[in-house]
């Protein structure tokens, strides 16, 4: 889990050769893998999808490992490449037809019920994580990435291509709408 | 209250990621993924020509490795020259792409054209006035 461990100096300009590139990918699965995944979670709340969409982004990035330059890390490009492939997931056709019949499902009385139950003995980080996974996707984005990878806004800002100022904005409401859920749940 | 936000990371590591790891099986499934598309970008190293003539070489009757680069040879395709190893890498490809099929003869393997190799040969041999690498194309098309 150590990035300075990565030894791979693509900035100077060595030759990528075929088997290279398989090597780096095969690393940043190593790294990268596990974090990847659980990103891909909070986009999709749906384990199977995400471990598709990982096994997607790594394969992404064995054929674009020829476009990255070094202008950013590698493991900033990484993310990036995945953001924006949960982003567009969750555009696509696949995803609101499979996300509409979820919710129509989701008025069933028996899954209503299923809900109450897992509702009363809750601790409070049990409450936190579920009202995070609760969030728009745009805050459960920019939550994820800051407070739980720990990344620097200006990082987030390059790889989700938003605005530092909207990010720090969104962080705001986040943070107001997970009080909200929290305190109306103890009530 | 204090702020939620700060148990963000230890509630999501225990809660939502508790039991979610990239497995070994989806690992093997990328390593895969990225063997398939090796082996496409590796036919796309080879000329057009090059191709076109192995193809042709085999075309009328079975033939083995060596039989097969002597008659590259004699039409002045260099390609193989010096590596004649990549010769037998392009084979194998083919035969996976079942371009070629093959079969052992004391102790020889000797490849031939299959029904699709040889279609797409023709095809490639109609059009090969107007759009080169048609050939090409054609075999790369088959892997998808």
């Amino acid at each position: 889990m150590n990035e300075a461990e990565y030894k791979y100096d693509l900035s100077k300009g060595s030759a990528m050769d075929e088997h290279n590139k398989e090597d780096i990918v095969d690393h940043l699965i190593d790294v990268y893998g596990d974090r990847i995944l659980h990103m891909a979670y909070t986009y999709v709340k749906n384990e199977a999808t995400a471990e598709d969409l990982t096994q997607d982004v790594f394969i992404k990035c064995y054929e674009k490992l020829d476009q990255f330059h070094g202008r950013s890390s590698l493991k900033t490009w990484l993310y990036c490449v995945a953001a924006n492939h949960f982003r567009d997931y969750l555009k696509s056709w696949h995803h609101r037809k499979v996300s509409l019949n979820e919710k129509v499902l989701s008025y069933f009385p028996s899954q209503n019920r299923n809900v109450e139950e897992t509702v009363v003995a809750r601790d409070d980080e049990q409450q936190l994580s579920e009202a995070v996974m609760a969030l728009p996707v745009k805050y459960r984005e920019v939550v994820f990435l800051h407070y739980y990878e720990e990344l620097p806004l200006a990082d987030v800002s390059r790889m989700t291509g938003v605005n530092t100022n909207t990010l720090k904005t969104r962080l705001t409401r986040a943070r107001q709408l997970l009080k909200e859920m929290i305190s109306e749940e103890e009530k | 209250m204090k702020d939620p936000i700060q148990n963000v990371k230890s509630a999501m590591t225990n809660q939502v990621f508790k039991n979610l790891s990239f497995s070994k099986k989806r690992r093997q499934s990328v390593n895969d993924a990225i063997r398939e598309k090796k082996q496409i970008s590796g036919l796309a190293s080879w000329p057009e020509d090059t191709l076109a003539a192995l193809l042709n070489a085999v075309k009328d009757e079975a033939q083995d490795g060596y039989a097969i680069s002597s008659i590259l040879f004699r039409k002045q395709d260099r390609t193989f020259e010096t590596k004649e190893g990549e010769l037998y890498t392009l084979l194998h490809l083919l035969e996976n792409k079942e371009i070629l099929r093959s079969h052992w003869k004391n102790d020889r393997k000797y490849y031939a054209l299959t029904a699709k190799g040889k279609k797409y040969l023709a095809a490639s041999a109609d059009q090969s006035a107007v759009d080169r690498p048609v050939l090409r194309k054609l075999i790369e098309e088959a892997a998808l």
